[in-house]
Parts: structure tokens; C-alpha cells; sequence
């Protein structure tokens, strides 16, 4: 159980990291520095 | 990863600690690329055999696979303590994921769901925190594990009862019977939800939603969803997120009642309590949508943020198999299991008549 409540000690910070690198994948994805993503 | 904004810079040192943290995770994080990746390598393959050969077969998405995968090796060779601290990384990629995925809703999209979810998120709330404290005294547990399963299958599984955990003073013992339980009761869902779903022939909308009201765990919520149909896997993630923004007044709210027994510390200021419960990524999927609806990407580059959305939910999923160790949730005994398993089964049933009211009156 020790896994389920290591993130959450760091919750803000892991919250904060997150949205961190989903907005600068976003501004690299409009600024067409990031070839297109496949999926 | 939170020492490094917490404590004051001292050169070389902080640098080396970093970097050493950081090289931790690479082998966990290649574990959950790999079992992610073969998930979605069986799916592509299944579909090609079957469809080169005229076979029909259901296509059974990479989520499934990818958390099979990781239950079997989690359950059986076991993740050496190599691999621990990457595979932890799922919850951030889950976030991360979500941001993104703001990228695919019109912020209008967001308020009409949001705002529907929101309605029917306030009465379940209500209903299953009051069901679950009877459940809990007729099970003779103590009040405070009540609480945290309370909190945990009306609001949002393990980071709503680790946010209530220390506000309502709980001890540590009771935070991982009620973690178990919910964890155990997530697995279980996942199997049993798309299933019920496709049985009564429920929309994507209509089953998206109630996977978001009604599965605890935000991986496990999303992948629900997922496992039915993109488009209600999108759903599932705004109901879900929906939900989770509420987490702070719950917590709030317990604090408040626990302290008034004098068995938890006062809580002082009511709006940084809020604010520090309130989880941030949140904000990120709102600000995303709000870029997308306001023309702000291009047709290619929604597609493209939409992709590594997916990218970053196939580690999840696959971390989602590789941290449900089946043998430890066993080990936690039946009493907490069974007000859980209760109790889930009441949300779930709630949570079914609401969105099936709400497709009716409301419509989705």
C-alpha cells in the first residue's frame, strides 16, 4: 500500500508538474515544434 | 519530486539528488511503456487476424490488455523494488492525460456536463455518505475508517481518503483498510461496469457518465470508460473530474465535524484548506478546453493533443494492473471489503437511476 499513498504526500506538487508539462506540450503542439503525435 | 520547491537550493548536490531521482524512475517508467504498449500491440494485432480472415470478434481495447498484463506480472513474478518509483509515475501521467483532454472539449461542453454532473454528483453524494455511515455502525466499524470509506466511494477513491486522512486525524491503519477496499472494488468495476453497460445498451454519454459518478478511483474511472467506447471515456473523465473538484468540501466538511469532537485539529482558515485540497490539474483540463473553444490549435494540432492524451493514458492503464497487488488486498479483512462492496453496489445502483434520469429530463 505504501505505492497507493507515496503521490499523494507530493499531491500539490504532483498536480502542479502535471499540468506543467501538459501546457508546454501544448504551447510546443501550436508553436509546430512537435512533429504531428500518431496514435 | 516535492523536496526540490520545498527546500532551499545548495548547488552541486541538489542537482546530483535530482538527477539520481530522476534516473529511479527510468526502469518503471520503460515497465509501463512496455505493458502499455504491448496492450495496444495485442489489440492491433487481434484486429487485423480477425479481420483479415472474416472472423467476427468484439475488438477488446488496449486498456483491458494493458491492465491484464500488468495484473498478471504484478501478481505473479512481482515488481522488483527496481521498478517501484516509475510505476508510481501512473497517477501523474493520469493528470497530465486529463489536461489534455481538455483539448477535446468545447468549454460550453464542459459547463452543460459539468454542470449536469455536478447535480447528480450533490444527491449521490448525499445519499451514499449518509448510507454509508449506516453501513458502517451496522458493520461495527470504527468511525473514523467509516469516514474515509465514505469519503472514498462518494467522492474520489485513494486521493480523497489520503486528503482526508490527516484532516480527521485517522491513523495510518485505517487509511490503507480503506484504500484496499477501494482499490479491490475499483479492479472489480472495471470488469463488471462495460459489461452492465453494453446489458441495458446504455449511449456513450449516458454510461460515460455514470462510470465517472460511480467508480471511485480516477485511473480506474477512466479506464472504465475507455473500455466502452472512446467517446465515453471522454465523458467518464469530465464526470469523474467533476467529482474530484468537490473533494475540498467534503474533506472540509469531515475536518470540521471531527474537530467539533475534539478527536482532529481545528481547521483554521477554511479558504487555504479548500485551496490546498482542491486538485489543481483541474484548472489545467479547464484552461485547455478554454484555449481549444477559443480557436487557439489548429484541427491537426487538436488531433495531435488528443494523441498524446492517449499516449499518457496508456501508462496509466498499464499502472493500473502493475500496482493492484490482488494477495495484499486480500490480506486486509472482510469487514472493510464488505461496507465497500455495500456500498459500491448502492452508488452504482443510485448513480444508474440518476443518469438514467437525467438522459431522460435533462438531456445528455
Amino acid at each position: 500500500m505504501s505505492n497507493s499513498t507515496s503521490p499523494s504526500r507530493f499531491s500539490f506538487s504532483l498536480d502542479s508538474y502535471a499540468v506543467a508539462l501538459a501546457l508546454v506540450l501544448a504551447l510546443l503542439v501550436r508553436l509546430n515544434l512537435l512533429p504531428p503525435i500518431k496514435w | 519530486m516535492a523536496a526540490t520547491t520545498t527546500t532551499p537550493f545548495h548547488g552541486v548536490d541538489d542537482v546530483i539528488g535530482l538527477g539520481r531521482r530522476i534516473a529511479a524512475l527510468i526502469p518503471g517508467l520503460l515497465l509501463l511503456a512496455t505493458v502499455g504498449y504491448a496492450g495496444k500491440f495485442i489489440e492491433q494485432s487481434i484486429g487485423a487476424y480477425t479481420k483479415a480472415r472474416h472472423i467476427a470478434f468484439p475488438n477488446i481495447e488496449y486498456v483491458l490488455w494493458a491492465i491484464v498484463l500488468g495484473l498478471i506480472i504484478a501478481n505473479t513474478v512481482g515488481i522488483p523494488r527496481i521498478f517501484a518509483a516509475g510505476v508510481a509515475t501512473y497517477e501523474f501521467w493520469l493528470k497530465a492525460g486529463i489536461v489534455l483532454l481538455g483539448s477535446r472539449f468545447l468549454l460550453g461542453d464542459v459547463l452543460h456536463l459539468g454542470g449536469i454532473s455536478l447535480l447528480l454528483v450533490a444527491v449521490a453524494i448525499t445519499l451514499s455518505l449518509t448510507f454509508m455511515h449506516i453501513l458502517g455502525r451496522a458493520f461495527k466499524l470504527k468511525p473514523k475508517l467509516t469516514s474515509l470509506l465514505a469519503v472514498g466511494s462518494s467522492i474520489c477513491g485513494v486521493s480523497a481518503i489520503i486528503a482526508a486522512k490527516p484532516a480527521i486525524g485517522a491513523d495510518d491503519e485505517d487509511a490503507s483498510y480503506a484504500i484496499a477496499a477501494i482499490l479491490a472494488l475499483g479492479a472489480i468495476s472495471l470488469f463488471t461496469f462495460p459489461l452492465i453497460g453494453h446489458s441495458l445498451h446504455l449511449s456513450d454519454k449516458a454510461y460515460g457518465l455514470w462510470a465517472g459518478l460511480a467508480v471511485d478511483n480516477t485511473a480506474e474511472a477512466t479506464a472504465a470508460g475507455a473500455l466502452y467506447s472512446d467517446a465515453a471515456g471522454k465523458v467518464a473523465v469530465l464526470a469523474k473530474t467533476t467529482r474530484n473538484a468537490l473533494i475540498g468540501f467534503i474533506v472540509l466538511g469531515y475536518a470540521l465535524y471531527w474537530s467539533s469532537c475534539g478527536q482532529a485539529q481545528a481547521v483554521g482558515n477554511k479558504a487555504a484548506f479548500l485551496w490546498g485540497k482542491f486538485p489543481k490539474f483541474v484548472l489545467g483540463f479547464l484552461l485547455i478546453s478554454l484555449l481549444a473553444t477559443l480557436g487557439f490549435f489548429t484541427k491537426p494540432q487538436l488531433t495531435s493533443l488528443a494523441n498524446l492524451s492517449r499516449w499518457a493514458f496508456l501508462l496509466t492503464f498499464a499502472g493500473v494492473g502493475l500496482r493492484t497487488n490482488l494477495r495484499e488486498l486480500g490480506k486486509q479483512g472482510w469487514r472493510p471489503f464488505a461496507v465497500g462492496a455495500i456500498g459500491e453496489v448502492f452508488i452504482a445502483l443510485l448513480t444508474l437511476a440518476l443518469v438514467y434520469g437525467a438522459d431522460r429530463y435533462l438531456y445528455l
